[in-house]
């Protein structure tokens, strides 16, 4: 029907910009939570070497590393942690947290460095790592590894559940769009078949539904009528 | 049986010896109860299960353990009563590490036992508490806490490992005005040896420091410059690792490489990343501070992978533990024993010329002490084997003689607020081990000697001529 297939334009159009909507809402909020999460993640490793420096300057100047591995020990049970390791200001690593051994890319880095890097250590994964001096750095430095993989996960699961939202919330809404276009097309579609039997043969019945309607809809289908009933009218004087 | 109310410092009457404890506050409380909700799942408590009846009395267990043998008489099964002094233990009786928690209390029993058959400490029978933690150090601290606050132990006993121990020390300092110390650890670490926490604990055995010294010093001596160090990563393993390094500084060296492993690897597991890792270093010598289960794997594999140098142990290994798993089922049970070296820190049990060591082999063989009776409920279908004598059951007799000598000295009413005078006032005693021990205000420990035994046969044996057996070629 003709009628449908203008309010198919306007159904598309919604469904169009709903998608954009729900598109640009998900790829901005997959960058914020990405950043976000990825910050705070950081930020918690940062607070974590932070605290172990702190902790550690008394067990140092004791040089009492069995005390300073219990103590990385303890931390490395949280678990976004996969290692920590402690080196001395002359860049000897005096207690870590890795099995077999310590990977040559942590031994081949500059452990004086407290930066925040992004290792990939091959046979463990991805990692973020941060560092933390001990006394200012002359009793040494603290560095703690973040697993990505896990940070992605939990990035993943972030986005995935939001995706999910809106997911449902672009179902709903193109299944009322279709409803609400379907709704409002009904009166036009009932108003062309009027129309078409008024043309066909001019006889209508004054019991039709849509001569019965108080809007629009019906004020037109009562002009088609009094036009028809003109043009009868105007053919029988001739 | 109620428990007079006394000052926690102060001298009591009889029979009560132990004081109350502090008053419980919310802080203590909830750090109590986070420690126990934390260790629960791992905290087994020996006695309580099987609750050693003999009418509440803790003595006289008229049941049968393992074997046939009798269980143990002098296990503490309830609230401490008048006539017993109660030691608190929280050791490992299960898991890979089992043997040693096992071996040690054996050796105490031995000695326990004869005590108490011939009418105890001045009238009080000796028995021992026993709280399993599995070698893990959240369940050694809740256990720690239960056997202080709950139990009300006289003293605390025969813990097993640096892990674990290094743990529990914090809560001897927490609970300091109870009193309560800790006697001969099975553990050569420094924490319980050093401020600020060397007032809590008294040692008995030498230390990891003084054992990888001994090794190191004679490694050099033959020209093995060269020592690499494979160790268990946590306390323990640092502990003796930093023992290791300061040595070798002494001799102008570093350490050559190192390979470590995860506390409760088990025999089966495979170390060849280890070996590997320390071949690429090509040392003269490894030196393990490591338990008997990864540590035998360690010697097992660098055999097979071609590291053919000699490979040391510290007395914490559980050297007949580790004998046991190398050579078992194998055609040349020897193959894979050829490289070792353990230090130990107390003599050989073979040597029954040291009036110690003949007592507690006559001992050892007449009350034959059964593991704790409930190890075979904690690890089903393994059960556990004793040893007829070993080094760390030695070690357990020799801690249990020096403790019950400690105790004879308090007199017919020991109070807590005793116990560190006692120990000072031991000087120049002698176990019978060869070595006469002394205390003092800053002498926390008993006994200074290491030993270095190599395996011949299905034994170790005292070494004589390192050159001779670990030489370079």
């Amino acid at each position: 029907m003709r009628v449908h297939k203008l309010f198919r334009k306007t159904r598309f159009s919604f469904f169009a910009l709903f998608g954009v909507i729900v598109l640009s809402v998900s790829f901005l909020s997959i960058r914020t939570v990405s950043r976000e999460l990825n910050e705070e993640y950081v930020s918690n490793s940062r607070s974590i070497a932070k605290n172990i420096a702190d902790s550690s300057v008394d067990i140092l100047l004791n040089r009492n590393l069995a005390t300073l591995q219990s103590l990385i020990d303890q931390f490395v049970e949280i678990e976004s942690i996969r290692y920590i390791y402690i080196t001395s200001d002359t860049g000897e690593f005096l207690a870590h947290t890795f099995v077999p051994g310590i990977p040559d890319e942590i031994l081949a880095g500059d452990p004086s460095s407290t930066e925040t890097v992004e290792r990939s250590l091959p046979g463990m994964g991805d990692f973020i790592e941060v560092g933390s001096p001990i006394l200012s750095g002359v009793a040494g430095n603290v560095h703690v590894g973040m697993d990505k993989e896990l940070l992605g996960i939990k990035i993943q699961r972030a986005v995935g559940q939001q995706m999910y939202l809106f997911g449902i919330i672009l179902v709903i809404g193109t299944l009322l769009s279709f409803w609400f276009v379907s709704f409002s097309s009904k009166p036009l579609a009932d108003l062309m078949s009027f129309a078409v039997r008024v043309a066909g043969d001019g006889k209508v019945s004054g019991e039709e539904d849509v001569l019965g309607r108080d809007d629009e809809v019906g004020e037109l289908a009562r002009l088609f009528t009094h036009v028809a009933d003109g043009s009868t009218e105007g053919d029988g004087g001739r | 049986m109620e428990h007079t109310k006394t000052d926690p410092a102060g001298g009591n009457p009889s029979p009560p010896t132990v004081p109350n404890p502090p008053a419980i506050t919310r802080r203590s409380l909830i750090g109590s109860g986070l420690a126990a909700l934390v260790a629960a799942p791992w905290a087994k408590s020996l006695g309580a299960v099987h609750g050693l009846g003999a009418g509440g009395s803790g003595g006289g267990l008229t049941g049968a353990g393992p074997g046939g043998r009798p269980a143990a008489p002098y296990v503490r099964r309830g609230l401490p009563q008048e006539d017993e002094i109660v030691l608190g233990v929280s050791a490992a009786f299960s898991g890979p590490s089992r043997g040693l928690g096992t071996e040690l209390y054996r050796g105490s029993m031995a000695y326990f036992n004869e005590v108490n058959e011939n009418g105890g400490v001045n009238g009080r029978r000796i028995v021992m508490k026993l709280l399993d933690d599995g070698y893990q150090p959240d369940p050694c601290v809740a256990n720690t806490i239960e056997l202080m606050q709950d139990e009300r132990v006289f003293l605390l006993f025969n813990y097993v490992g640096t892990p674990t121990v290094t743990r529990a020390l914090p809560v001897l300092k927490t609970f300091r005005d109870q009193q309560v110390f800790l006697f001969f650890p099975f553990t050569g670490a420094e924490p319980q040896r050093e401020p600020p926490y060397d007032e809590f604990a008294f040692n008995l055995r030498a230390s990891y420091r003084q054992e990888t010294a001994g090794l190191v010093d004679n490694f050099v001596n033959i020209g093995r410059r060269r020592v690499a160090v494979f160790y268990q990563n946590d306390a323990y393993g640092r502990s003796g690792w930093a023992g290791v390094r300061e040595a070798l500084a002494r001799h102008g060296e570093t350490i050559a490489g190192e390979a470590t492993y995860t506390r409760g690897t088990q025999y089966s597991a495979s170390m060849r990343d280890q070996v590997e890792i320390l071949l690429d270093r090509s040392p003269d010598a490894v030196i393990c501070i490591g338990a008997y289960q990864a540590c035998g794997a360690f010697a097992r594999d660098a055999v097979d992978l071609g590291l053919h140098i000699p490979v040391a142990n510290v007395s914490f290994v559980g050297s007949e533990n580790m004998l046991q798993l190398l050579q078992e089922g194998r055609a040349d049970p020897n193959s894979h024993t050829r490289w070792l070296v353990n230090s130990q820190v107390v003599p050989s049990y073979a040597d029954t010329s040291l009036p110690a060591v003949q007592e507690y082999g006559e001992l050892m063989e007449r009350y034959d002490p059964p593991p704790p009776d409930d190890v075979e409920r904690i690890t089903p279908n393994e059960p556990y084997e004793t040893f007829p004598q070993s080094f760390v059951s030695l070690e357990g007799f020799v801690n249990a003689k020096l403790i019950t000598e400690i105790i004879r000295r308090m007199g017919d009413n020991p109070q807590r607020s005793g116990i560190e005078e006692a120990v000072l006032n031991v000087r120049n005693y002698d176990l019978g081990v060869g070595e006469r021990v002394s205390y003092g205000p800053n002498r926390r420990q008993g006994l200074q000697s290491v030993y270095y035994t190599v395996v011949d046969g299905d034994r170790f044996v005292p070494l004589t001529d390192w050159e001779a057996s670990f030489g370079m070629p």
